[in-house]
């Protein structure tokens, strides 16, 4: 075993990815379900004490989220970008990387996607086909922006056993200040006063189909699905996803087995960037046509920890997780709209959620004093 | 005691330091080159000269000043990590610590000086009691350190702006009054030395006293001993007769306090709170982790690392009346870049061996 293996960042990540990945499928949902519960009751009676009412809260939460046809498809559009950032943060946590640094990979990607896109349009025919052309080098550009940015804090780790829980943090900042840099600076679209890119051509974009709504596909909700499909076959099925899932449960026996740990550790994180570029490619694509000040972006790479924790780092638990998130953070546009409750209390929902995911002995003990579940688990 | 190994390399922060202010010129240097196309060779013909315009007496005070939250979170997660438990929460800490010192001020009167400070003593007592919810959830409930800490950061930046907009109908607190300077008569009159000194704020003395005590209650005292131990060699510690999860509840309950004091200084030491964005504490907390880290787990290393931060933080200022041409918003990012340079240079530091592991005794 290299010493890489014993530092405690990466041995607590075995022992996360170990504690979080023992738990059978019944037990985890049962934590999800209760986080998730005990989380908004705490909101709702905070909501209370702040002199609201919680019963409308409650209430705008669920119109806020299925409320109308436009609102069905904001929950979709917000649940593909936290399915696409939750199966990112998943791939790293999988294999006991903790890629904290998906928000920066996100905004790394999206400039990636807008730029290569802005840049070969003029070379290529317009229409449809030019503009599905121009969508798939935006794609791939996407990935590549995202997979790189995910890869440097990789080989920090990898060969310079830099701590990759700072240096995506501090990685994410970096993003955000430069890339809000150049898009102030030399990509500021001509005579916008808002710090944005210029817009992608009409013909760049998904058609709105069951959907009449504009920003929303369900051509990119079905690629989404598409990608979690592949990602949870590539995680089980593959080798190098063998690997990655072998050094995530047991580093010692997955280098002892002839793992490579240090390739391991950057390909993981490469993946996992790449994925997260994806996120940003549809959220360019599908919803902006361009690129907007990295700082205004919702933090999706910071709440996708939270959806990939509740979904016990399963890619394919990352959907219902994610349509969960897509559907509180749609409701906080209503409410936002429509009540007076400042909408930061969903951020703090969000937050309390993590909390208990992160202690399931909690629920354990609750489970075990109110006399339900068996003995051991 | 075997477990107390790690007082041999908490030697030698010295030569980390040095280390850690070439990194910092080196970055100053390349980012300064390449990004902000400033004249180095003319700056550097300069010399002396140019140095003295740049590190001024106010430059100083400001850059203890801007140092003072970040050491006292450093110091408060220095402690929880050396007795085994890594308190990722600081930055949610200091976001609580901020916002309770404004409240606190705000409806006690918000008159003056003495305000303020009733702010930040409730402060400290408020994120206190939020930190042994938290050493409760880690040590008895065995949460994860890593995903709970996490956690305590997204509630503090969704609760508080949340808690802020209902008091005051926007996440920024109205003005509010700071501490003041400590000025000593005759003696701040002292060229360089009396600005510095002598006409400072008294919670950036308050900080130096707390890394001074800091370092001797842990190296000097039994019950520093005992910490050293609850993280190096719990079981050493248990056989002993010492409760480890004791010593761990009281070093975690003490991490949240210091955040949380630093957080309440920072807010002494502008003039608002601001729940916008990132909040005020703008990743300090986060900061405060990679300067322990740095410092080696000594609380002077790490304060020194932190005044390092502070001094970058507050060169954009410097640059901008020295009119050189530099995008605040990339000079803002300096102190990040230098984090990830550093953290590469020196690698892995010596983590304590038993952080992160839930102890159990048996009985």
């Amino acid at each position: 075993m290299s010493s890489a293996d014993q530092s405690g960042p990466r041995s607590m990540a075995d022992r996360v990815a170990g504690r979080l990945l023992e738990a059978t499928v019944l037990e985890r949902l049962g934590i999800a379900l209760a986080s998730v519960t005990t989380a908004i009751l705490i909101g709702l009676v905070l909501v209370a004490a702040a002199g609201y009412n919680p019963i409308l809260f409650l209430n705008n939460l669920i119109v806020g989220a299925l409320g109308s046809e436009r609102i069905l498809a904001r929950t979709l559009r917000l649940s593909t970008f936290f399915i696409l950032t939750g199966v990112a943060v998943a791939i790293a946590f999988r294999a006991g990387v903790f890629n904290i640094g998906v928000q920066g990979q996100f905004v790394v990607g999206g400039l990636f996607c807008t730029v290569s896109i802005l840049w070969t349009a003029p070379f290529l025919p317009t229409g449809t086909v030019g503009g599905i052309g121009l969508m798939l080098i935006g794609t791939v550009a996407a990935a590549v922006g995202g997979g790189l940015y995910g890869a440097l804090p990789g080989v920090l780790k990898a060969y310079a056993d830099a701590n990759e829980i700072i240096t995506t943090i501090m990685l994410n900042f970096i993003a955000i200040g430069v890339v809000s840099w150049l898009l102030t600076n030399p990509l500021r679209a001509e005579g916008s006063t808002n710090v944005q890119t210029e817009r992608l051509p009409d013909y760049v974009g998904l058609p709105p189909i069951v959907f009449g709504d504009s920003s929303f596909s369900i051509i990119g909700l079905l690629l989404t699905l598409a990608l979690v499909a592949v990602v949870a076959i590539a995680m089980t099925r593959t080798g190098i996803g063998y690997d990655m899932v072998t050094s995530g449960y047991q580093a010692g026996a997955a280098v002892y087995s002839g793992v490579d740990a240090k390739r391991t550790i950057v390909a993981t994180m490469t993946f996992s960037g790449a994925v997260a570029g994806l996120a940003s490619a549809v959220y360019v694509i599908m919803f902006q046509g361009r690129f907007i000040e990295p700082a205004s972006i919702h933090t999706y790479g910071y709440d996708a920890i939270a959806v990939s924790l509740l979904a016990a780092n399963n890619p394919l638990g990352v959907v219902p997780a994610g349509l969960l998130f897509g559907g509180l953070n749609s409701s906080s546009s209503y409410i936002q709209t429509y009540s007076d409750v400042p909408v930061q209390l969903i951020d703090g929902i969000v937050g309390i959620v993590i909390v208990f995911v992160a202690a399931p002995e909690l629920f354990r003990m609750a489970a075990k004093r109110a006399g339900l579940g068996g003995e051991d688990r | 005691m075997s477990g107390l190994d790690s007082l041999e390399y908490a030697r030698h922060p010295g030569v980390r330091l040095v280390g850690l202010v070439l990194a910092v010129l080196a970055a100053l240097g390349v980012v300064g080159a390449v990004v902000f196309d400033v004249p180095l060779a003319e700056v550097l013909s300069d010399g002396l000269e140019t140095l003295a315009s740049v590190v001024t007496p106010g430059y100083v005070a400001r850059s203890m000043e801007m140092a003072a939250p970040i050491t006292l979170a450093a110091i408060g997660g220095l402690y929880a990590e050396k007795s085994g438990v890594f308190n990722i929460g600081l930055e949610g800490f200091m976001i609580f610590g901020a916002f309770f010192a404004a409240a606190a001020t705000y409806f006690v009167g918000a008159g003056g000086a003495v305000h303020a400070w009733v702010g930040i003593g409730i402060s400290v007592l408020l994120t206190m009691g939020l930190a042994v919810l938290f050493a409760v959830l880690l040590i008895r409930y065995k949460a994860d350190q890593i995903v709970a800490g996490l956690g305590v950061w997204f509630i503090g930046l969704g609760l508080v702006p949340f808690t802020a907009a209902v008091i005051w109908g926007s996440r920024n607190s109205p003005r509010l009054p700071g501490v003041g300077r400590l000025t000593v008569p005759v003696l701040s009159e002292i060229p360089f030395l009396g600005r510095v000194v002598f006409d400072q704020s008294p919670l950036v003395w308050l900080t130096v006293l707390i890394v001074v005590g800091a370092w001797i209650f842990l190296y000097r005292t039994q019950y520093g001993y005992w910490i050293q131990a609850a993280g190096e060699n719990p079981e050493a510690l248990d056989t002993a007769g010492i409760d480890v999860n004791r010593v761990r509840y009281a070093t975690v309950i003490f991490s949240g306090g210091l955040a949380g004091l630093g957080g309440a200084v920072l807010l002494a030491h502008s003039s608002s709170f601001v729940g916008t964005g990132q909040t005020m504490v703008d990743g300090r907390g986060w900061l405060g982790i990679v300067a322990y880290l740095f410092g080696n787990y000594n609380p002077l290393g790490a304060a020194a690392a932190a005044l390092l931060f502070g001094g970058v933080d507050m060169l954009q200022g410097q640059f901008q009346t020295l009119n050189i041409e530099a995008s605040s918003k990339l000079l803002g990012l300096l102190p990040y870049v230098v984090v990830i340079v550093v953290l590469t240079g020196w690698g892995k530091t010596q983590v304590p061996s038993s952080v992160g592991e839930p102890y159990e005794s048996e009985e």
